[in-house]
């Protein structure tokens, strides 16, 4: 055997082991369950993402431009934007985190949203559960803006105590253009949400929103009580 | 009229034919940066000399810019966005990042030096694949660095690595040179993702060589066993890919991650003549101009006309990996599509030859081009999405 066809077969046995090396590891990815399930599995469209959800209970949070600081404390996953409409759902499901701290009981999660304009005109169903407990489901008539209130069961704080994780699923979200990825199906916008005991205020919408005050009122402006 | 073959002039020696080929280009990658420069002063936001060349960078030029500060992305991504920047391959960052550490200028300074520097070898490298015809020469110097589709080539995309390296491999393989075209083909395969589909091109040109040398089926594998060096070629070429696949394997965890992320674009695979018939049905709203998706659809049936016509001058090696390289993008919709038809050599390189096969044309077709790398800059800054 020649030196020169030694080193090609060497280096070819060299290469082939080192690519089939690589493709067992591309058989066996590393990855946490939320990677698999959205990326791999493709069984969902909602990439679970690790967002504090700090929330002060009954504050209301803008999910139009006006405070994408409070909101991404917030949003885990389904959400794109905020667009000057609100901030859009993406796919067939999405969640809202909730740090909460103090008494759980009676619970009651708002919902200030528009259902998107379909093509078919569709009305846009939502369901809602809060660590894995139905919270209930609404109908929203097409492009109409509505206000929705949700009692969290107490039963959700019972394995997750501290923490809310919402889904809201999306049964009618729909595809906007032919052959859209289903990550891309839309169902609603989000204006605003609050969650708040029974005797707290209730939100009468996103300009409720200190931050968002803040900023339309400027930098050096007083905000009106 | 057909005018003969223009090739350089004899008298000088090999200076005197080389002072031309570099000259050339030179002398379009700087009317090109002044037009663009033009461009950007008309229609750039907010534009100033400072802010130039970086003032062109759109899109997935902005992805690059990051991707060379801030590096791959992990999981989860620090965005907290779906769509990682996986699917971005490394080799021209990473090339781009590395004079960026060492001479710390600005990246986007660095990514056009270098995107201008790789257009213009690019051309060189063309020179024997054009048979050394000179206008064919000048003209493809001119579409690379001076041309409608210039901003590819002289910002920061990696067409124009794509294109100088798969001019690299198609010269390697004229040349029967299988292990140089293998090892291009590793590079190209780390730049581009349909750059791995260049081993297909090396097979074939493989077999259609031993063929024309007499050899037969039967006796092939006797010959792979005494001349082994086509069997390393094929294993150099998807290389690169694997070498990124290992990184992105012990970075964050999946090493197909640059495929998988496709997902949080919104790409669905699917039958491409489905999204070319989308595409080219896509009305526009008013008016006879094609809409964004007609112009996608239109670009990605000359890049498969040009292919029906390579396979027919029996060019089966590039034809195979045109093919490859237009099908697999159009499987996940129209996106995209002319940029990866004007960075596609095979196809570039024969409509080139053609129109600088009369005189006239060739001066026409220059001055064309000229004109159009301004307009078509100020379309791409004001936002024309079929050049996106």
């Amino acid at each position: 055997m020649s030196g020169k066809r030694g080193l090609v077969l060497g280096s070819i046995v060299a290469v082939a082991l080192g690519e089939l090396a690589v493709a067992w590891l591309a058989l066996h990815p590393n990855v946490d369950e939320g990677y698999r399930a959205y990326y791999i599995e493709q069984s969902t469209t909602c990439l679970d993402k690790p967002v504090g959800g700090q929330y002060p209970m009954g504050q209301t949070v803008s999910f139009l431009p006006d405070d994408q600081a409070g909101a991404r404390q917030l949003r885990v996953c389904g959400w794109d934007g905020p667009a000057g409409d609100g901030t859009h759902s993406i796919g067939t499901s999405s969640m809202l985190r909730f740090a909460v701290s103090g008494p759980t009981d009676g619970l009651i999660l708002r919902l200030m949203l528009t259902a998107i304009t379909a093509p078919d005109q569709r009305d846009q169903r939502i369901v809602l559960s809060g660590n894995g407990v139905a919270m209930g489901e609404a109908t929203i008539p097409d492009s109409v803006t509505t206000t929705l209130d949700f009692h969290v069961p107490d039963a959700a704080f019972a394995s997750t105590p501290g923490k809310l994780d919402v889904v809201i699923d999306y049964p009618t979200a729909t595809e906007m253009t032919p052959r859209d990825s289903n990550t891309h199906y839309r169902s609603i916008k989000l204006l605003g949400v609050q969650l708040r005991r029974p005797d707290q205020h209730a939100s009468e919408g996103p300009q409720e929103d200190p931050v968002a005050l803040r900023n339309h009122a400027g930098p050096d402006q007083p905000i009106a009580p | 009229m057909v005018a003969e073959a223009a090739d350089l002039p004899r008298a000088g020696g090999r200076a005197g034919r080389i002072i031309p080929l570099v000259a050339i280009p030179l002398g379009f990658a700087v009317l090109g940066f002044l037009l663009r420069l033009a461009a950007y002063l008309q229609a750039g936001w907010h534009p100033q000399l400072a802010t130039y060349p970086e003032g062109l960078c759109r899109w997935d030029c902005q992805w690059y810019v990051n991707l060379v500060n801030g590096g791959y992305d992990t999981y989860p991504a620090p965005t907290l966005l779906d769509a990682g920047n996986w699917a971005f391959f490394p080799l021209f960052p990473a090339i781009v990042g590395g004079i960026h550490a060492l001479t710390a200028l600005p990246v986007m300074d660095v990514a056009s030096a270098v995107s201008m520097l790789f257009a213009g070898l690019a051309a060189i490298v063309a020179w024997p694949l054009f048979e050394r015809n000179l206008r064919a020469y000048t003209l493809y110097a001119a579409f690379l660095l001076c041309g409608p589709f210039s901003i590819y080539f002289t910002t920061f995309y990696t067409e124009v690595l794509f294109v100088l390296l798969t001019n690299c491999t198609l010269l390697a393989l004229k040349r029967s040179r299988y292990v140089t075209a293998g090892a291009f083909t590793g590079l190209l395969s780390a730049t581009r993702i349909v750059g791995v589909f260049m081993v297909l091109a090396i097979v074939v040109q493989y077999l259609l060589d031993y063929r024309k040398r007499g050899g037969t089926l039967r006796e092939l594998p006797r010959e792979l066993w005494r001349q082994p060096e086509i069997i390393l070629a094929v294993l150099l070429a998807p290389v690169g890919l694997f070498a990124y696949m290992a990184y992105l394997h012990f970075y964050m965890g999946d090493a197909l991650a640059f495929s998988h992320v496709q997902r949080a674009w919104g790409r669905v695979p699917g039958n491409p003549l489905i999204y070319l018939w989308i595409g080219l049905t896509d009305l526009p709203d008013s008016g006879f101009w094609p809409s964004t998706n007609q112009w996608l659809g239109l670009a990605a049936v000359f890049g498969l006309g040009m292919t029906v016509l390579l396979a027919l001058q029996r060019r089966y090696a590039v034809a195979l990996f045109c093919l490859m390289s237009l099908v697999v993008p159009l499987a996940a919709g129209m996106a995209s599509m002319l940029r990866f038809v004007v960075a596609l050599s095979p196809v570039v390189l024969p409509a080139i030859a053609f129109l600088a096969r009369w005189r006239w044309l060739f001066v026409v077709s220059l001055l064309a081009f000229i004109a159009s790398d301004y307009f078509f800059t100020v379309g791409w800054l004001e936002g024309w999405l079929a050049l996106v």
